[in-house]
Parts: C-alpha cells; sequence; structure tokens
C-alpha cells in the first residue's frame, strides 16, 4: 500500500472509529468477535459427515437428485471412473455446439478427471480434449502470459467445461469449487455445459455443513483456506429479467451435470 | 453523481399509478415474490431463529466495523489485491477512474451494483471516453433504453416483452421477436463479446467475510463471474457496512439473502473472492482492486436511532412486500435506494427535507419489517424521521418542514389534555360541518388540506351525539 | 380479586367523535357477557395522529394526559388495535428520556386490551351468544395484526356468530391504504392500493367486510359509499351484538341508522 492510501485507510478508519465512539486507533480486537476455535457442535458435524454410513451417503445422493431436478442440473450415478467417462462421452455427443460447430471439450488437471482419460473416450467420437493447464505438455517453453492467452482462446472455443469439485451439497445442489493451478474458474463458466465429476463422500448434506468444513476442517485449516477464489454453483446459468419468465442461459453454462462416482473404490484423494 | 430526485416524488408517483402496463407488472411480480419468499421461509426449520442469528451477527459486525475492515484490508493485500477507502463518491469514482487511465481501460464491463449507481460511476467513466457495459440482462436492457432501474433485484420489471423486441431490434441489430427465450438469446451473445473484449471488470459486492478476507458476489446470470473473471482488472466497490465477521455468518446471511430475493434457498452463482490471479494460476484478472465506499455511512452509523438500517442485507424482501411501491415502482423515489429501504436511507444520505416525501408517503403498514430477514424496524425509522421533519434536527440538519400543521397539533394538543375544550371543539365541528357538501351522513368533499380524501372518497359526518354523551345514558 | 369481572372503557376517538353506534355495541357485548364498565370521563385521545405525523412533543401532552386519565383503572378494554398499540408499543418509546413516566407507560400499557384480544384471551370466550344472517369477509388491519400479532382472535369470535357464512378475502393482511395521514396527504396513491383491497372484499363475494379499526373500515366505506356498492362495513364490536337482525340495534334500544 503506498503512503498516501496508508493515509486514506487511516483517516477513513478513524471516521468509523468515532462513528463507533472508540477510541482513535482502537486496535483490540473483542472477545468472542471471530473465533480461534470451533466449538464442540461444529466438531461434532463434521465427524458425524465424514464417518457417515455408505446408506446415508446414498440417501444425500437421493436428496440432491430431488433438488437438482427443478433447478435443471443432471445428476448421474455410475459406478466407477469408466462409467464416469461414458457418461461424459454420452453427454458430449448429446450437446450441440453452441458457437460455431466445432465440438470441443476442456477439462481441468485434477486426478479425479484424469482418472476418465477423456481424451482417449472421446478420440473415437473426434472431440478434442484440451487440459487447461500452465503446466500442460506443449505449453512448457511458453511464456506464462503467452500461455494464458492461449488457454482461453481454447476454452472460449470449447462447447463444453469439465471440470471436478471440492464439495456438493445436497440441501441446495451446490458444487464448491476452488481455484488452483490446472483449476481454472473459467471452465465452469465459459464453455455452454458445465460437467463437474464428483465422488459420493464429497456430498455434504447441507450449507451448515458445509461452512463448517470449510472453516474448521482438518485439512482446510493447514492447507489452503478458501483460495483467491472459491465458487459455489447452483444449477445452470438464468435470468428472469424479461416479464419475469425463466431462461437458462444468460451468460454462464445453460447446462450443468453432476457425474457422482458411487462405487466402494471411489475417492476424491487429491 | 446519479441523479437524485426525491423532489419529484408526487409528480413521478402520479405517473405510475396512471401506467397500466406498470401497475400490472408490479402487482404480478409482488405476487410471486412473496408467494415464492414466503414458501421458502416456511421451508426453513426456525426460520425465526435463524433470522434472529442474522440480526445479531449483523449487528455485531456494525458495531465493530472498524476491526472487520481491517482485517479484511490486510488480508486481501496480503494476496496482492489492493485496497482503497473511499471517504465519498468523488474519491472513490477518481480512484477508478485513475485505476482505468494508467491501465489504458477502454472498455469496462459491470454486474450491478447499487453502490456504483449510488457515485454515478458509470458517467464518470462515460466522461472519460470509456465505454462501459452493463451486464445483467435487466440492467443491460435499461441501459439500452436509457432509463434507470426500477427494482433492486429486477432492473427491468417495468418493460414488456414487446417493448424489449422492439428495443433490441432496433440497438442490437436483430430481427423482432417478443419471445423471453431468443431475446434472453440475443443479450447472451451480444455480451459474451464484450466479456471477452473488456479490459476492465467492474461489481459490488453482496457480503464480505473479515475472517477469511473475501467479498462475495452473488448472481443468478454468471454475469458478475464473467466480469471478475475474463478481463485483466476487476474492481470490487463496497458499501463498509456489508461485511460478517465470521465465514458461519455467511451460511445464514447468504440464505436469507438469497430467500428474500428471489425465494431461492441459494443464488446460482456465489463467489468469494480474495485477491488477484495467483502466480501458477491460468485464470483470472492481473489486478484486483476493493474500494470501500463511507459516502454518509459513517454519520448514520454514529446515530443509534438510525444504525440498524445498516446491517440491509440489499435483498428486496422489503420491495416485494410494500404496498406503497407496488402501486408508484422504482423509479418514483428518484434515488438509487428505492421502496421501504430507500425511504430511510435516501432522506438519510440525500437530506430528510429533500427527500421528505419519502418518510411521509408511507402508510407504515409493517409489512416491510415482517418480510425483513433481519427484522430490522423500518417503519419505526420512518416515524424518528418525521419527528425531525415536524420539529427539525440540528443534528441531521432537518429544517421543520410545515408550520402550519406544527400550529395545528399544538392547538390540538392544547385541546386534548382539557376534556372539556375538546368537546367544545367537537361540538363546534360537529355543527360547522354543515358547511361542508355531501349527504345527511357523509361528506363529498373535504376542505384543504384534507380534500385529497374525498378525491376518491366521502367521509361519514361527525355524530351529532358523541359517545361521551351516550354514555351518560347508558351507565 | 372477586369474581366481578370489570373494565375501563377506551374510545379511539373516532368511534367517539363519527361512530358512537361503535361504542354502543361495544358495551352491548361486554354487559351480555357480565362485565362491568365504567368510562374514565376525561380520555380525549391517545395521541396517535400527532404520533404517527412526527409530533412527539404534542404527541407526549396526549400520552400523559391518557396515563393520567386511567390511572387507578383497573383492565382497559378498547375498539382498535392501533390506539392499543400507541400505549402499548409507543408510549415507552415516547418516554424513554423519563424514567417515571416510562414506568407508568409501561403499567398502563399492560393493562390494555383491544376488544378480541379481551374477549378471547383474557375472558376465555368465543361464542358472544351474537347472531347474524350474512356473509362476512374480514380485514385484518396493519397495527392489530402486525403490531399486536392479534390474528385469530377475530376470526373465532366471527366463527361463532349464527348464521353467519365467513370467507377470507385474498390479501387480507394487506394494507387497505388508510396509514391516518397519508390518506390525506397522498391521497392518490392511498386511493390506488385501497382500490385493490376493495375489489378483494367484492370478489370474496361477501355482502359484509368486519373490521376492528375504524380508521380502516372509514377508509374502506368511504369509498364503498362514493361507488355505492351494496357492501356492509361494520366493525366487529357491531357484528358481536348483532341479534338476529341484519341491522344490529346497540345496547339501548334506539334506533340507530345503519353503519353505512
Amino acid at each position: 500500500m503506498n503512503p498516501s492510501e496508508a493515509a486514506d485507510r487511516t483517516r477513513f478508519m478513524e471516521n468509523v472509529r468515532r462513528a463507533l465512539g472508540f477510541p482513535p486507533g482502537r486496535r483490540e480486537v473483542p472477545g468472542g468477535l471471530f473465533r480461534d476455535r470451533p466449538d464442540r457442535e461444529v466438531l461434532q458435524a463434521i465427524h458425524d459427515a465424514k464417518t457417515r454410513s455408505r446408506d446415508s451417503r446414498l440417501e444425500l445422493l437421493e436428496l440432491l437428485r430431488e433438488r437438482a431436478g427443478p433447478l435443471k442440473t443432471g445428476v448421474t450415478a455410475v459406478e466407477d471412473a469408466g462409467a464416469a467417462a461414458l457418461a461424459v462421452a454420452r453427454l458430449v455427443r448429446e450437446t450441440c455446439p453452441e458457437w460455431g460447430v466445432e465440438k470441443r471439450v476442456a477439462v481441468w488437471r485434477h486426478p479425479l478427471t484424469a482418472r476418465l482419460d477423456l481424451p482417449r473416450i472421446l478420440a473415437d467420437s473426434d472431440v478434442p480434449v484440451f487440459t487447461a493447464d500452465l503446466c500442460a505438455p506443449g505449453l512448457e517453453g511458453m511464456p506464462a502470459e503467452e500461455s494464458r492467452e492461449h488457454i482461453r482462446k481454447s476454452v472460449v472455443e470449447s462447447c463444453i467445461g469439465v471440470t471436478a469439485a471440492d464439495y456438493c451439497v445436497a440441501d441446495t445442489a451446490t458444487l464448491v469449487m476452488k481455484t488452483r493451478p490446472g483449476q481454472p474458474r473459467m471452465l465452469s463458466l465459459v464453455p455452454s455445459v458445465h460437467i463437474a465429476v464428483i465422488t459420493l463422500d464429497q456430498i455434504l448434506a447441507d450449507l451448515r455443513e458445509l461452512y463448517a468444513f470449510l472453516r474448521w476442517e482438518t485439512r482446510e485449516r493447514e492447507e489452503e483456506g478458501l483460495t483467491n477464489c472459491m465458487t459455489m454453483v447452483t444449477g445452470p446459468s438464468k435470468t428472469a429479467d424479461i416479464e419475469l419468465s425463466m431462461v437458462h442461459g444468460a451468460h454462464g453454462p445453460r447446462g450443468l451435470h453432476i457425474v457422482v462416482i458411487i462405487g466402494p473404490a471411489a475417492s476424491a484423494a487429491n | 453523481m446519479t441523479r437524485i430526485r426525491t423532489e419529484l416524488f408526487r409528480q413521478e408517483a402520479g405517473k405510475a399509478l396512471k401506467n397500466r402496463h406498470l401497475q400490472e407488472a408490479l402487482s404480478d411480480f409482488q405476487e410471486r415474490i412473496s408467494k415464492a419468499t414466503a414458501t421458502a421461509f416456511s421451508s426453513l426449520p426456525d426460520a425465526e431463529g435463524l433470522r434472529l442469528e442474522a440480526r445479531r451477527a449483523r449487528m455485531r459486525a456494525i458495531e465493530n466495523l472498524d476491526v472487520l475492515l481491517e482485517r479484511l484490508a490486510d488480508k486481501i493485500l496480503a494476496r496482492g489485491g489492493r485496497v482503497f477507502f473511499a471517504r465519498d463518491a468523488r474519491e472513490a469514482v477518481e480512484y477508478c477512474l485513475e485505476t482505468a487511465r494508467r491501465l489504458g481501460v477502454k472498455k469496462v464491463v459491470k454486474g450491478k451494483s447499487m453502490v456504483a449507481e449510488e457515485i454515478g460511476l458509470n458517467e464518470a467513466l462515460q466522461e472519460a471516453d470509456i465505454q462501459v457495459c452493463e451486464t445483467d440482462v435487466g440492467e443491460f436492457i435499461v441501459q439500452l433504453a436509457g432509463e434507470p432501474p426500477s427494482h433492486i433485484i429486477a432492473p427491468a420489471v417495468h418493460k414488456t416483452k414487446m417493448e424489449v423486441g422492439r428495443l433490441f431490434s432496433e440497438k442490437l441489430g436483430i430481427p423482432y421477436t417478443d419471445d423471453p427465450v431468443a431475446l434472453t438469446r440475443a443479450a447472451r451473445d451480444a455480451l459474451r463479446q464484450r466479456f471477452l473484449e473488456a479490459d476492465m471488470g467492474i461489481s459490488g459486492c453482496n457480503l464480505a467475510c473479515a475472517e477469511t478476507g473475501h467479498i462475495t458476489t452473488v448472481s443468478n446470470e454468471g454475469n458478475i463471474r464473467m466480469a471478475s473473471t475474463l478481463p485483466r482488472v476487476h474492481i470490487a466497490i463496497m458499501g463498509m457496512e456489508r461485511i460478517a465477521a465470521r465465514l458461519a455468518d455467511h451460511d445464514v446471511l447468504l440464505r436469507l439473502l438469497c430467500m428474500g430475493a428471489a425465494g431461492q434457498r441459494l443464488a446460482g452463482y456465489v463467489s468469494y473472492l480474495g485477491g488477484p490471479r495467483q502466480p501458477d494460476q491460468e485464470d483470472g484478472p492481473d489486478e484486483f482492486h476493493l474500494v470501500v465506499l463511507d459516502n454518509g455511512r459513517s454519520r448514520i452509523l454514529a446515530d443509534e436511532d438510525f444504525r440498524e438500517i445498516l446491517c440491509c442485507i440489499r435483498c428486496a424482501a422489503c420491495l416485494n412486500v410494500c404496498p406503497v411501491y407496488g402501486k408508484i415502482g422504482g423509479h418514483a423515489y428518484g434515488h438509487v435506494y428505492c421502496g421501504p429501504v430507500g425511504s430511510v436511507l435516501a432522506p438519510l444520505f440525500v437530506g430528510v427535507n429533500r427527500a421528505k416525501d419519502l418518510c411521509l408517503g408511507e402508510t407504515l403498514c409493517g409489512a416491510c419489517r415482517d418480510a425483513c430477514p433481519l427484522h430490522i424496524d423500518l417503519p419505526g425509522m420512518l416515524l424518528r424521521l418525521r419527528s425531525k421533519l415536524a420539529d427539525g434536527d440540528d443534528g441531521w440538519g432537518v429544517k421543520r418542514e410545515r408550520p402550519a400543521e406544527k400550529l395545528f397539533f399544538m392547538l390540538w394538543a392544547g385541546l386534548v389534555r382539557s376534556p372539556g375544550l375538546y368537546a367544545l371543539a367537537l361540538s363546534a365541528a360537529a355543527f360547522l360541518q354543515r358547511l361542508l357538501p355531501g349527504a345527511k351522513d357523509t361528506i363529498t368533499r373535504l376542505p384543504y388540506p384534507f380534500h385529497e380524501w374525498t378525491q376518491s372518497r366521502d367521509i361519514k359526518r361527525l355524530d351529532g351525539r358523541a359517545f361521551r354523551k351516550r354514555w351518560k345514558e347508558l351507565r | 380479586m372477586s369474581g366481578r369481572k370489570e373494565a375501563a372503557l377506551f374510545v379511539p376517538c373516532i368511534i367517539d367523535g363519527m361512530y358512537p353506534e361503535v361504542g354502543e355495541a361495544m358495551v352491548g357485548v361486554l354487559r351480555r357477557l357480565g362485565v362491568h364498565l365504567c368510562c374514565p370521563a376525561g380520555q380525549t385521545c391517545c395521541g396517535q395522529p400527532a404520533f404517527k405525523a412526527g409530533y412527539r412533543k404534542e404527541a407526549v401532552v396526549a400520552a400523559r394526559h391518557f396515563i393520567r386519565t386511567f390511572e387507578g383503572t383497573g383492565t382497559v378494554v378498547c375498539p382498535s388495535g392501533s390506539c392499543v398499540a400507541m400505549v402499548r408499543q409507543r408510549y415507552p418509546e415516547l418516554f424513554r428520556d423519563d424514567p417515571g413516566w416510562m414506568e407508568k407507560a409501561r403499567a398502563v400499557g399492560g393493562r390494555v386490551f383491544e376488544l378480541t384480544e379481551y374477549l378471547v384471551d383474557v375472558l376465555g370466550i368465543e361464542d358472544v351468544g351474537a347472531r347474524y344472517r350474512g356473509k362476512v369477509t374480514y380485514h385484518d388491519s396493519c397495527d392489530l395484526l402486525r403490531g399486536l400479532g392479534v390474528r385469530e382472535q377475530p376470526r373465532k369470535l366471527i366463527g361463532r356468530v349464527r348464521d353467519v357464512e365467513f370467507v377470507e378475502m385474498k390479501d387480507s393482511e394487506r394494507c387497505c391504504g388508510f396509514g391516518g395521514g397519508f390518506s390525506f396527504r397522498y391521497g392518490d396513491i392511498s386511493t390506488a392500493i385501497l382500490e385493490d383491497k376493495v375489489r378483494n372484499i367484492l370478489d370474496s363475494g361477501a355482502d359484509t367486510v368486519v373490521g376492528c379499526d375504524m380508521g380502516c373500515l372509514m377508509n374502506i366505506q368511504g369509498i364503498l359509499s362514493r361507488a355505492r356498492h351494496p357492501v356492509r362495513t361494520m366493525h366487529i364490536a357491531q357484528l358481536l351484538a348483532g341479534s338476529g337482525d341484519a341491522l344490529p340495534s346497540p345496547a339501548r334500544r334506539v334506533p340507530q341508522p345503519p353503519c353505512r
């Protein structure tokens, strides 16, 4: 922050402090304003979610389906990665390109999507698959700015974006995706159709559980936090701005599908 | 600064009342949305408990705004973002212009932002020869039409699909259609290009999180995601009060926001943004700027009678149930913030005298307070504003508005404390009313300043034998 | 406390001056139920018109007078939700800087009841022995419903009136557009809101609209009268005082013109 911005900030804050009746330069943080420790309830909720039985998880999947339907989100349950790949291939076949004639798929670099081996599966249908990853072979040696340009152009020309996700909330049929290297936010936004591949154990019950995880789950706390951009996606893009008629496909994808791998060997381990 | 026309309330309201299409649109809209919201609320177990929790979270945030804003800023700075604290609209606008100039920005895409309207950002950018494109479909429509938006959540609610069809065929060069699907598709195509070509994206902020150091943006269309992802710089403008302390608060607050706004469990897109593209990431803006705006909010914060209004999360639930808004629409308020929340905010921002019709032109029915996810006491604040108009107020620079009315009530006060005089006055009035035209039991024309009643209604005459007289016989 | 039921009457200024027959009807109902009544002579107005228009100093004058007038009374009954809301909820606000008067205000506020609250919640009575041949719909006044939370009590009472056919109108809870001074100062907006209410009343098919607040009823009656609609406007006290005729007679058997 440059000195004049720092001065602006100080003046601004003093104004706020004065309005609240606080002394200038107050720095103490009142106890209870933030939380340093989760309370027992939260830890219990996280524990319960993690140790959920398979049957309960399958019930959550049913809830997800129920909520996803009216939101025009497709939900497909498959046994394993191979079946997931076939499900994605089917969706690709059923999708018509919205802009241009060529069908292309853009995919994240992610252990789960890697298991689908989409380039091989889609080679038969002659659909090119592009991995939106700065470290992808072919982009090495290119300066970062050029690589990003290239990636952007390829994603813009893709009619389908395939991603994984961090969580899926059953109660609201919401996908939660953080942004990491190899996992750009564009893929769930720019192409006409977004397909997210997740595993059964990634499905959480509701938003309360989600926020408990995001803030207090051990791995979350120790690693990355929300990252600089975390997106929660519920349904395809929509608008009702013209005479209150609902239309799907405003600026984001007009179709959204969640492919859930439910086989016992499935795990989102990354 | 965006044009303020609170003084034209009566005229504009009058025009709105005669606009049959607007009346139908407003009525239809309120009916649908309030039903959807009521259903959504009833599906929440312990809705009242949640609302209380939410209210506490917001009040706690407001009462510790300095701490929260400092933490938010520090975390964003640590990620390479920039934070600018703007005391007023001019400072905020200048910062945006300066940033645009420095980066050679020629084209801007904008997500819907009340606060950007409040500071008149579009006009300032356009004056600097920068093209600004509104990207929310409703805002896009009213921008093409050259009109201000008429509702916080549904800016083009006042336009028919035929009007939109004509507008698009004229401005976008497409063949005329009034099919909403085709029209939306046309907007989608036109705007996609703009997103891809834009140098800068501007958005508002729904609710920041101090604990984690993020702002959130909420939409159903995806336009805010586009504007904050594709262009090389993103500026988010935030009213300084739009913040919660903890991530856990977001659980409840976001849900209530989406429910109040459109009866949804959760909006289509909620993004937590905390800084520019990080190294090793493929996409995201090179630069991320957060402009935190005061512009009169600290003055409201300082007044404990009105501090509560800063809890507002701009869900527009109050607009959706207000009988007055339901008749006059958003333009009549003459300010960026309209409806019940606007009737309190606008006077506090632009001057209570200047916006007096917004304080007085309400029935105080209380539907807004009931509908507000946080039960903000809007009627209570309106009553306090009215008392400032009645007696003046130095703190807020309010002049006494109607000396004649004050005199009337002073006389009235003299009567109500003297039952004898009161009874006499009542008898005198019961006698003198013979001068007023009408039938035996009804008056059909009242004199100024009561005449507006009898323009459409009769009023019963005072009874020759008031109850106080009859009681003598009844006892 | 003796078994004797006693109540002091708090008569809203509109009823005192314009609709005294409603006051009489209330007396009739309460006496029929064996309540002994008194009516403090010095009462004038609770102060609501001044308060809502923003004239707090003047409202305080009225409030002090009210409090003095009702000091020493027991339970107070009033046929108006807005007046009761004023006393119960707004008086403490008027006296927030005056602990002495605040205490008095709270004391009286704790024993003032709107009529239907009194009948159903205090006396525990829903059947007051009334009869009325007609199709009745009910308008929820804003201060009564949202201010005091009174929603079911009037409906229970109406439901037990013999021969009544009760129909809910659409949006019974929506404001009628009165808003006190609002209806005089912003007459066109007020009328527009009122027209929706009247449409809902007419669409319900009712021949009678009942309410608990005379301000709202005066507003509704005013436009029905101008348009010469035959729908009758009636305060709930009049409905409950009814002994079978379409025109309820007051407590004292003196012929009164219908409230129309």
